[in-house]
């Protein structure tokens, strides 16, 4: 079964280090989307995955077969690329049969398998075509029917929705909704697009610098991030991060914040003394009168999205403007200064060198 | 104000520096012309009125018997045949070569390929007489002097630079997407190469064999040193040779030089485009 | 995977490095080799004389011949076909009707033949019905009837035209190619900022054309240095060696005289002048690429 398991994977190009020993597994069947910021890897590691770059350190498992010294076109996987590296001279019918006529396979076989996948594509009448003469859409259905005429066990998706229009990008992510739920194979993803991250994945791995910083369902990672940099990453408008500092009173530990002292709950006990950056999401911050908040601030910008608002507050004392997520129908002007109340229950803390603290 | 508007071109229906400029190029262009145009005047002029000085004159009637003796002459075939069989297994090994190379360069590079990439390349900028007397000697020793292989193997040579570099900058617009697509698909090197990247740089094989066929056409330091008997001439030495036998026969000379540029002109005209691409990238993308 | 990359490159490379390496790089050597000897062509036998060719060089009046009328050979060969060529690219670029047609009038001359092209010249320069003489008796209404390319005073000039009427044309496509791939922005910056036609060419064109000059200036350099067909063909050399060149030099000393040791060091002349011609370009071209991206 198809299983992909990476164990200890490294890779570098000459001296610089660009995949720092990865272990990942992921199950038969599972939705994976890769994360992280531009250069982290994520390409790299797929590479690595399909055999076009050779690891510099660990092995790769395919259905529990090792396959780190197998060629590319035998590990059994497909990719799909964010350029759709479709063959301009060719038509889609030659495209998407590209791999079974350099298998000499019989012509017949080659146009049933062609026309099967072009039906569930729904790419049948364009199957004489050049990909000049496609739109992106249909390019990105013929990329993904070359991969799929093979079978693969696990799919490969390096960005490929972002060379669309926004419209589009939302139906063909619906579409590998749905190739997912129909083909049940195993599916890696890379994405920089929080709500493709969200919606289609099983699984999250978000990837930094060469390292997987967390993974877990989208949710747990919304939730609960591991560290600063995930808690960061994940979510749309990010996370707003404020210096505080955390000081014992009494029996209870206190949070300051600019000029506000908060209570901690029981669970933040293990903190003490120490400079930390509180972590709030945007949804988890209100608008309030100006002497009735736990902060002062005065509004600096609003963007009105329909749905909701987002403004961004500059606090008394804090450099950094916070960002918030506010109900369409709140009425705040740029200049208005308003008091802020923190939802301390949603705080997330994190010490100096970014790693939760609770 | 009013200055101004006059010199910078306006939409103004008539415009008076167009005219001028027209006229400038018009005359240097004639100036250009001068040469080619006495060419072919004196091949439909007899001898007689060129010696009166009625060569650069609209001629009356048109006399046809420089190009009769031309091309009933038994060497001038010969001559064309020999050329034929020299430039086109050179243009074509030559680019065959200059493929794989710049496909190695440009897809599949290696620790120290530069270094040999620029090796090949400033073959291109030597002057051929640098390596004349070991290559007679070596072509001698092999007793291939006054035949016309060792032409089309110097030509094949000294074609790989500049088909190599060309090759390798056009597959270098082949995105590498492309081969790693087709490696996945399970498709070699060499499955790459002829299923992906050839058919996609057609234009630049195009450029590459128009000006192979016209360098190699018109050559004339390498049929000169390695052929010496009249049967194995080339068309340009074949003319040099032919100058005696006519010696003021200034018609049939010109005549002669007509046939000689006929493939490379007929090139130039109806693959114009490529060739002067192929000039310029060459020479740009150095 | 690694192994069989190696394994295709040494496929792919293998002829093109082979055939280069015998044909081209090998004879490189072996003229080094051979300017240390005394070989003539035909003897198996030969003996090492050491230096003595080089010796020789600096004691060879026509190769000291040849080496001035290579260097005003090339500095002509420069400053003309690139001044003309640019001053074509100019006036072409400005929109004339007919633009494609005489660019290719310009142009065809380089499809021609070295033979051809000299050919052509030498009926230019004829004495008695040449064009140029017919011209300058029909202005002056003398008798004029000068022998161009007999006379040691102006046959190695007569052919330098010729050569540049051929090579003309490369250099104004380099030039068109440079004009086109100059952003149309900038020229519109000019129109709005109220430039003259000069103004624009002087301030803008010009100096955006540097990346184009260096190609033509190069390319000249290089294909004056390997002028040799026309030469002969026009000239020989002649009369008296006045329009002999190095590669023409070379070519009477080891096919004419038999003399190929000698003539196996005067190509090393020549390999160093190209070498060193090649470097500088080499230089310029990357000073000019970080300046113009
Ligand atoms: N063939 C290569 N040679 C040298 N360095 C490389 C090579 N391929 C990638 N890199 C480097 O490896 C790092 C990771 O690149 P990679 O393409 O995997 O990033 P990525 O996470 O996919 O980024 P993006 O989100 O922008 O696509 C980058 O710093 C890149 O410069
Ligand atoms: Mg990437």
């Amino acid at each position: 079964m198809a299983d992909l398991h990476l164990d200890n994977v490294s890779k570098s190009f000459g001296t610089l280090e660009v995949i720092r020993n990865v272990c990942l597994d992921v199950a038969h069947g599972e939705f994976i989307v890769f994360v992280g910021p531009s250069g982290c890897g994520k390409s790299t590691l797929l590479r690595l995955i399909t055999g076009l770059e050779s690891v510099t350190g660990g092995r790769i498992f395919i259905g529990g077969v090792d396959v780190t010294q197998v060629r590319p076109s035998d590990r059994r996987v497909a990719m799909v690329f964010q350029s759709y590296a479709l063959f301009p001279h060719l038509t889609v019918a030659e495209n998407i049969g590209f791999g079974l006529r350099l298998a000499k396979r019989p012509a017949a076989v080659i146009r049933q398998r062609v026309d099967a996948v072009a039906r569930t594509l729904r790419i049948k009448d364009l199957l004489d075509r050049k990909p000049g003469q496609l739109s992106g859409g249909q390019r990105q259905r013929v990329a993904i029917g070359r991969s799929i005429i093979r079978s693969p066990e696990v799919f490969l998706f390096d960005e490929p929705l972002s060379n669309l229009d926004a419209a589009l990008r939302v139906l063909m992510r619906l579409e590998i909704t749905r190739l997912h739920n129909r083909l049940q194979a195993t599916m890696i993803f890379v994405t920089h697009d929080q709500t493709e991250a969200m919606t289609l994945a099983d699984r999250i791995y978000v990837f930094n610098q060469g390292r997987i910083e967390q993974s877990g369902t989208p949710m747990d990672l919304y939730n609960s991030p591991s560290n600063r940099f995930v808690a960061g990453f994940i979510g749309s408008p990010a996370m707003n991060f404020l210096p505080g500092k955390v000081e014992q009173t009494g029996d209870h530990m206190m949070l300051k914040i600019g000029s506000t002292r908060l209570r901690l709950d029981q669970s933040f006990t293990s903190v003490s003394h120490r400079e930390i950056s509180v972590g709030i999401r945007p949804e988890h911050l209100r608008v309030v009168e100006s002497s009735a908040g736990h902060v002062r601030a005065e509004v600096e910008i609003i963007e009105e999205l329909g749905a909701e608002v987002i403004a961004y507050l500059q606090i008394e004392g804090i450099s950094d403007p916070i960002t918030i997520r506010l109900p369409p129908q709140r009425h705040v002007v740029p200049g208005q200064q308003v008091g802020v109340r923190f939802a301390s229950e949603h705080f997330h803390l994190f010490g100096s060198n970014g790693t939760r603290l609770c | 104000m009013a200055e101004t508007t006059v010199s910078v071109p306006s939409v103004a229906p008539f415009n008076p520096w167009k005219v001028v400029l027209l006229i400038c190029v018009g005359c240097l262009a004639l100036l250009f012309l001068a040469p080619t145009v006495g060419v072919l005047l004196s091949s439909i002029k007899t001898t007689r009125e060129i010696a009166f000085g009625e060569l650069w004159t609209i001629p009356g009637t048109i006399y046809w018997g420089n190009f009769i003796e031309v091309l009933t002459n038994p060497s001038v075939p010969q001559y064309f045949l020999n050329t034929i069989f020299v430039t086109l297994p050179a243009t074509i090994l030559s680019i065959i070569l200059g493929v794989l190379a710049g496909y190695v360069f440009s897809k599949l590079p290696f620790a120290g390929s530069n270094l040999l990439f620029l090796v090949i390349i400033s073959g291109m900028f030597f002057p051929p007489q640098v390596i004349l007397i070991p290559l007679f000697q070596f072509f001698n020793s092999l007793g291939l002097i006054d035949t016309l292989w060792p032409i089309i193997c110097v030509h094949t040579a000294l074609g790989i630079p500049i088909c190599t570099l060309l090759m390798r900058n056009f597959f270098a617009t082949v995105p590498n997407a492309l081969r790693e697509a087709a490696i996945l698909e399970g498709a070699n090197e060499w499955q790459v190469l002829i299923r992906v990247a050839l058919p996609l740089s057609l234009p630049a094989i195009a450029v590459l064999a128009t000006l192979q066929f016209t360098w190699i056409w018109n050559d004339f330091l390498w049929p000169l040193i390695f052929t010496q008997s009249d049967e194995k001439r080339t068309i340009m030495v074949g003319i040099v040779n032919l100058k005696g036998q006519y010696s003021v026969a200034w018609g049939v000379q010109g005549a002669l030089s007509l046939i000689a540029s006929l493939p490379t002109l007929i090139v130039f005209l109806f693959f114009q485009r490529y060739f002067i691409k192929g000039m310029t990238m060459g020479a740009v993308k150095g | 995977m690694e192994r069989s990359a190696l394994y295709w490159r040494v496929v792919l490379l293998a002829a093109p490095v082979t055939v280069f390496a015998v044909l081209v790089i090998w004879p490189l050597f072996s003229s080094f080799f051979y300017s240390f000897t005394n070989w003539n062509g035909f003897n198996p036998e030969y003996d090492f004389v050491g230096l003595e060719n080089f010796a020789k060089i600096g004691s060879d009046r026509l190769f000291i011949g040849a080496i001035i009328n290579t260097t005003i050979w090339m500095v002509a060969a420069i400053l003309l076909p690139t001044l003309l060529g640019l001053a074509l690219a100019l006036l072409l670029d400005s929109k004339v009707p007919g633009g494609p047609i005489f660019k290719t009038l310009f142009y065809l001359p380089i499809c021609l033949s070295a033979v051809v092209v000299g050919q052509i010249w030498i009926w230019i320069y004829q004495a008695d019905w040449g064009l140029l003489n017919t011209v300058i008796r029909a202005v002056s209404g003398s008798s004029f009837n000068y022998a161009w390319l007999a006379k040691p005073d102006t046959s190695l000039g007569s052919v330098i035209v010729a050569w540049s009427w051929q090579q003309t044309g490369l250099s104004m496509v380099i030039f068109l190619a440079g004009l086109t791939s100059i952003p149309n922005d900038l020229l519109e910056v000019c129109e709005i900022e109220g430039a003259s036609t000069w103004q624009r060419i002087r301030i803008v064109l010009i100096p955006l054309l540097t990346p184009a000059t260096v190609v033509v200036v190069a390319l000249s350099v290089i294909n004056s240095l390997k002028g040799f067909d026309i030469l002969y063909i026009m000239t020989g050399g002649g009369p008296f060696h006045s329009s002999d060149t190095l590669a023409m030099h070379m070519y009477n000393e080891s096919f004419k005289k038999y003399l190929m040791g000698y003539g196996s060091a005067i190509s090393v002349v020549l390999f160093l002048i190209a070498l060193t011609i090649i470097r500088i370009y080499f230089r310029n071209l990357k000073k000019v690429d970080e300046i113009y991206g």
